[in-house]
């Protein structure tokens, strides 16, 4: 045995199977199948969820989804071939894309407005973005994944995290027509019915199916997570770096305006700001975004102190550079790091803050089915012997999270050229 | 000879809390077309503060006090406030944007950390592509990158490794990435700020024979910062002897070799290890250079100088002509 086969430890059986060509052709087998396996377990899943859908209209829903992905693909791949055989040059290519997007799109449009007259943009909305996340999937497995297979461990790290969150994404955008009960509805079945054919994972104290209310309890999450920390990232990343760069007076100024919000605990926060801009989507997802502000500000204002004073900035100075160019080009990618790391863990926190407003009775209204409402009231119910009610949507909101996570990690680690080699 | 800079009565002070230091005093100096100037001395004598003045970007809290840096610009220079105009130009007069637009353009500064000086995040080729930018917009990206191949490959590394990123190269590679940078707009004067001081001496000799070559090549005017007096003997064609923060002698670099005016240039010359005479030992000047914020009258130098007189105490000595052609800053030679 010669001394690179020598693997200590856990990583033992890798390393013999790096090096035989039968082994390796058997893990690819194994992979294969358990690709195969999922995916068909996947379209047995939603062509069952479509056929049992309450809205009658799941399979089409699901069908059109997976038409419109398929035809951007196939767009894709042929301006990519183009473009890579030199017939086309890579702004025709991207032109032909967007047309073709928009294209399919305005199909998609008219197609739900002669379908259903009655509620056409619900049906277009679940369409184009269940659409749109699917391409999201099939581009990053068909071109990204050599990409990042190439950067090792993270480059998979941070496909997994992508592929999870687009998956709940996904569910989410088609969710209402593939249920198969309506996941507001009171008394479609017993009262804390534990998990049985009828009802795959049970239902709650209300007597609704909380199969549904699993699948379609996403959207206030992903709402108020993604909108929240949007508006927080730009917010706070941009007042660190100018307060920071900048300095003297502002700095101080800044400062003391974000060490006075973070005095406050940020739940009591979130609940005062939330109480006052009334319940809703949006000041949930605003309120939970003020909170997080300082914490954005202080990370990116730390790191642009440290920054500024290397020897790059101060040699990019010397060359004759912008104040804009050094706070954009030398400064910005360098923080950047530390603030999408940030922003994963951000997601996960601005899940929880919601499920607690939610609680309080600050979130969304009642018959919106969300993760948080069950989890918090059902919560109650789990000494009476009613484990189902909080695990499944404490399972969805662990898996988004770990999505994030996952994603935020991976992309950081992709993303930052020190650590490419 | 034409002259490209001259310096006049240039004075920096740091204000610090301890009180007001003069990091450079009063220096005057000239530089003619072509040449190389070495600027030498001990650590804390003012020779950094000097070449950061030049480009006008004195670290904080330093700031020029007063004084003239005068640079002869060869050609006329498009910035935001309008234009720059040939001839000499007080850089004093300068505003910022006119003189973000002269560094880099016609000044190029090499600092002495070529590890930390390249932005981690940016492949070499960016780096070209944003100088090259900030000086001229219009510039097109192939353009900048075909530029930077050129310029790689005349520094010795192969064009292909534009797309590499900062930490792919060695030390003496990202010098010479800095040194590529720095004359990658041809500029006329180029200041080095201890070009090799961190880098091992055989890297250093590569690099300290490229930047001769390049001098050449470019037409380049350079002041060479350093402490090694081994390398301005190779390199410089007149060198400067600062002491805190005055020049205390200026001449050719084989006269100041050979016969040095001032005490100091003598202590300091006595002092560089001989590798052919083992026998000599190891010498310094006794004392330490003096406290910058509590100046003392007289010459700086006399507390530690071996001909000290009563005038020295007293008066300043004036820069005089030496008998070697030079300049010295002594009272032994100003006839007094």
């Amino acid at each position: 045995m010669t001394g690179d086969k020598i693997v200590h430890g856990i990583f033992f059986s890798v390393g013999v199977l790096r090096n035989g060509v039968r082994e390796r052709s058997r893990k690819a087998l194994i992979a294969l199948a358990f690709v195969m396996v999922l995916a068909f377990s996947l379209i047995v899943a939603l062509v069952g969820f479509g056929l049992n859908s309450s809205s009658q209209f799941g399979s089409q829903v699901v069908g059109g989804t997976f038409l419109y992905a398929i035809i951007m693909m196939v767009t894709y791949v042929l301006q990519k071939r183009r473009v890579a055989a030199g017939r086309a040059k890579r702004s025709v290519g991207r032109l032909i894309l967007v047309i073709a997007c928009v294209g399919v799109s305005l199909a998609v449009v008219l197609l739900s407005f002669l379908i259903m007259p009655l509620r056409p943009i619900v049906l277009l909305n679940a369409v184009l973005i269940g659409g749109l996340v699917l391409t999201f999937v099939l581009i990053l497995i068909y071109d990204g994944h050599p990409i990042l297979k190439e950067r090792g461990t993270a480059g998979l790290i941070a496909e997994a995290g992508l592929l999870i969150v687009s998956g709940i994404v996904y569910m989410t955008a088609v969710s209402i027509w593939i249920v198969p009960y309506d996941p507001t509805k009171l008394g479609v079945g017993p009262q804390l019915l534990p998990p049985s054919p009828g009802f795959p994972l049970g239902t709650t104290y209300l007597g609704q199916d909380l199969l549904s209310r699993t699948i379609a309890g996403g959207t206030i999450m992903l709402e108020v997570a993604i909108l929240s920390v949007l508006v927080c990232f730009s917010i706070g990343v941009p007042l660190g770096l100018a307060a920071s760069f900048r300095g003297g007076l502002w700095d101080r100024g800044v400062c003391l305006l974000m060490d006075s919000i973070y005095a406050f605990p940020g739940l009591v926060l979130a609940i005062a700001i939330a109480a006052m801009l009334g319940p809703g989507v949006v000041n949930l997802a605003l309120a939970i975004a003020f909170v997080y502000i300082p914490s954005y500000f202080r990370v990116v204002r730390s790191q642009v102190l440290t920054v500024k004073e290397l020897p790059y900035v101060e040699a990019a100075v010397v060359m004759g550079a912008r104040n804009r160019e050094i706070l954009l080009r030398y400064i910005l990618p360098n923080i950047l790091p530390s603030a999408i790391v940030l922003m994963s863990i951000n997601f996960a926190d601005a899940i929880l803050t919601a499920a607690g407003l939610t609680f309080v009775g600050l979130g969304p209204p009642v018959d919106v089915p969300d993760w948080g409402w069950d989890l918090t009231f059902g919560w109650g119910y789990l000494i009476s012997g009613a484990w189902w009610v909080i695990t499944y949507p404490g399972l969805m909101i662990v898996l988004l999270a770990l999505g994030f996570t996952l994603a935020g990690e991976g992309l950081n680690e992709v993303l930052t050229p020190k650590l490419k080699e | 000879m034409t002259e490209l800079l001259r310096i006049r009565d240039l004075s920096v002070v740091y204000k610090t809390r301890r009180g007001t230091a003069y990091g450079v005093n009063g220096v005057s100096l000239d530089l003619e077309e072509n040449k190389t100037l070495g600027l030498a001395g001990e650590s804390g004598c003012g020779k950094s503060t000097l070449g950061r003045a030049i480009i006008r970007l004195v670290p904080y809290p330093g700031q020029i006090a007063s004084g003239e840096i005068s640079l002869n610009i060869e050609r006329e220079i498009l910035c935001g406030g309008g234009v720059i105009r040939k001839g000499m130009t007080n850089l004093m007069e300068l505003n910022d944007e006119q003189m973000r637009s002269l560094r880099g353009c016609e000044i190029a500064y090499i600092f002495q950390d070529p590890m930390t000086s390249l932005n981690p995040m940016r492949s070499i080729g960016k780096h070209f592509e944003e100088l090259m930018r900030a000086h001229d917009p219009t510039v097109k990206k192939e353009a900048a990158v075909e530029r930077a191949k050129e310029i790689l490959e005349g520094l010795g590394i192969s064009p292909e490794r534009v797309l590499d990123y900062p930490h792919q190269f060695s030390g003496g590679m990202r010098q010479r990435v800095m040194i590529g940078l720095g004359l990658a707009l041809q500029p006329k004067l180029l200041i080095a700020d201890e070009p090799t001081t961190s880098l091992d001496v055989i890297v250093e000799a590569q690099i300290l024979r490229q930047v001769a070559e390049l001098k050449a090549k470019f037409d380049l005017t350079m002041i060479l910062i350093t402490h090694n007096l081994g390398v301005l003997a190779q390199t410089a064609d007149s060198i400067a002897i600062m002491y805190a923060g005055r020049i205390v002698e200026v001449a050719d670099t084989g006269s100041l070799f050979e016969s040095p005016q001032h005490p100091y240039t003598q202590a300091l010359l006595e002092s560089v290890p001989d590798v052919s005479k083992p026998e000599k030992r190891l010498t310094w000047i006794p004392g330490a250079p003096p406290d910058l914020t509590r100046p003392i009258p007289g010459c700086m130098y006399n507390p530690r100088c071996p001909h000290v007189m009563d005038i020295c105490k007293e008066v300043n000595p004036q820069l005089v002509p030496s008998k070697t052609g030079g300049l010295v800053a002594c009272h032994l030679y100003d006839g007094g």
